[in-house]
């Protein structure tokens, strides 16, 4: 045990230093995505989201989302579950724990 | 590398909606049922207490019964 506990102590810059060159790159790469597509929408942007929710409406209302093609429904199915699992998450940061509410 | 594409104001007004309102709900819920579950432990540690001190008598009954010189 003290054997285990004194080679971590040595590997653990090792270690830590390859972790960090290893991700490096990737958290570059995911910093550049997420900058254009995870950022929260500004407030001018939320006009527009607004009249694209009118059109959703009223495409409901009037029937013309028969016309949409079956993969275009499932691709609108993608991403509506897309954004109700962000819900899912919010409700795991809420309570705390990511399995169950520890009460 | 692909380039990031350009997502709709509906849907990032969407997610980060749903994301708040996860949060409010969980937050919410947590503080419902935490005071429940410490009154459900309540009673169950008073229950398990009524239940031992009972086991306890029972036992000390029995005992006291079966006790006799002839043993």
């Amino acid at each position: 045990m003290a054997r285990f506990v004194r080679n971590l102590a040595e590997k653990a810059p090792a270690l830590v230093s390859a972790a960090v060159t290893y991700s490096k790159p990737r958290l570059a790469t995911f910093w550049h995505y997420a900058k254009v597509e995870l950022v929260p929408p500004t407030p001018a942007e939320i006009p527009t989201a607004i009249q694209s929710l009118k059109k959703i409406i009223n495409s409901a209302q009037t029937g013309s989302f028969k016309q949409l093609t079956v993969k275009e429904a499932l691709l609108n199915g993608l991403v509506a579950t897309e954004v109700w699992m962000w819900f899912y998450v919010g409700e795991i940061i809420g309570k705390r724990g990511i399995i169950g509410y520890n009460v | 590398m692909v380039p990031p594409v350009q997502v709709s104001p509906l849907i990032k007004l969407g997610r980060y909606c749903a994301l708040f309102l996860g949060v409010v709900y969980g937050a919410k819920r947590y503080d419902y049922l935490k005071p429940r579950a410490e009154e459900e432990r309540r009673i169950a540690a008073e229950e398990k207490k009524k239940q031992d001190e009972q086991r306890r008598i029972e036992r000390e009954l029995a005992e006291a019964q079966e006790d006799s010189i002839l043993k």
